[in-house]
């Protein structure tokens, strides 16, 4: 087997440990993203991981029976076409905004219930002056329009009580 | 970011364009998925073109591939899917296994990997490699010789092993590294250092 060997020199000893929390999936968003940068740029970070790879996969009991099999997959891609198929953007949580929104909601509400009780005014259609023509109109369609021209005290439903037939 | 998600950024680089991440999800999981396939196929060459052959189609379906599961266990399902058809195609019966077996994603139980899937070459290699690894290991100090371990062979989190060695997080990862670089020293000489692997 043939593996080329890190000896690029790396900007620091955090950057090159890096790798190794990558690989064990121990580091935040940010540093992940800096460190497959690395690898994406840097053969040597390649190198490593492989490395890395065959390290932790030997201690777990699985042989390294095909040592070119990376390289040969590589070359048979080779000739595929390049993919170009961005996975669509999950959509973030904005916590943040969301708890805002609550706690305006929350403040308004307690704000509301704090104000003293006052008289709630009559609904503008029934004490708002109608235009004379408009008496005959709603005369002759009372039986539509008891809220607007009948005494609050004809207000009613006629319901009727029938004793279930036994 | 959890191991998933790492793979997730690889797939995501791919479908940007960068055929270079799956070389590194090539090389991440072709052990494993070899080892799945050990159990269904006996021949070593069948059992790495069907491996080709699974990483291939992966790659193909990449666009299609949404995250909702684990890359390799996405992954495992082409391999099987893969091997059946390749089984069927020459008429042969499916593997001594059972199903169950063949459908369980965990570590596979070694009592079932009775076939021997290495060349006598890749073999020799292979026994070299592990020589090399257990004679690094044991000569690793005591502290990093418990972090990689409990870190590989038990798969514990940088946190847990913080809390059994008592040591702070950032300790752990230092001395993991530095494990990892002192095996992979001794694997230098046995990997090589030829320019011409590039992927």
């Amino acid at each position: 087997m043939t593996i080329k060997t890190a000896t690029a020199p790396l900007a620091s000893q955090a950057e090159e440990d890096a790798l190794s929390a990558l690989l064990d999936g121990e580091l935040s968003q940010t540093e992940s993203l800096r460190a497959l940068a690395r690898i994406h740029s840097a053969p040597a970070e390649r190198t490593r991981f492989r490395t890395y790879s065959l390290i932790g996969d030997s201690l777990r009991g699985l042989p390294d029976t095909h040592p070119d099999f990376t390289t040969q997959v590589m070359a048979a891609l080779k000739n595929e076409p390049t993919l170009l198929a961005p996975m669509p953007r999950r959509r973030e949580r904005r916590p943040a905004l969301w708890l805002a929104a609550a706690a305006v909601s929350a403040i308004t509400w307690g704000l509301w219930q704090s104000l003293p009780d006052q008289p709630i005014p009559a609904p503008m259609a029934a004490n708002a002056p109608r235009p004379v023509d408009v008496e005959p109109y709603l005369a002759a369609h009372q039986d539509f329009a008891q809220a607007v021209i009948a005494p609050a005290e004809m207000q009613f439903t006629q319901v009727s009580f029938v004793e279930p037939q036994r | 970011m959890s191991d998933r998600e790492i793979d997730l950024q690889l797939v995501e680089r791919v479908r940007a364009g960068d055929q270079r991440a799956y070389g590194l999800l090539v090389e991440k999981y072709h052990r494993k998925l070899m080892r799945l396939l050990s159990r269904m196929v006996r021949n070593s060459d069948e059992i790495e073109d069907i491996a080709q052959e699974t990483f291939i189609k992966a790659y193909r379906a990449l666009p299609q591939f949404r995250g909702d599961a684990a890359f390799y266990t996405w992954l495992y399902r082409i391999a099987v899917n893969t091997a059946k058809n390749h089984l069927m195609a020459r008429g042969r019966e499916l593997p001594t296994v059972s199903d169950q077996a063949m459908n369980d994603e965990d570590e596979p139980d070694e009592r079932l990997v009775a076939q021997n899937i290495s060349t006598p070459e890749s073999e020799l290699l292979s026994k070299q490699v592990a020589y090399a690894v257990d004679e690094a290991v044991s000569a690793l100090p005591e502290e990093l010789r418990q972090a990689i371990t409990l870190r590989e062979i038990e798969g514990m989190s940088y946190e847990e092993i913080a809390d059994t060695m008592a040591c702070p997080i950032g300790t752990v990862r230092s001395r993991i590294f530095r494990a990892r670089e002192a095996i992979a020293a001794k694997l230098r000489p046995i990997l090589g250092t030829s320019e011409d692997r590039r992927w």
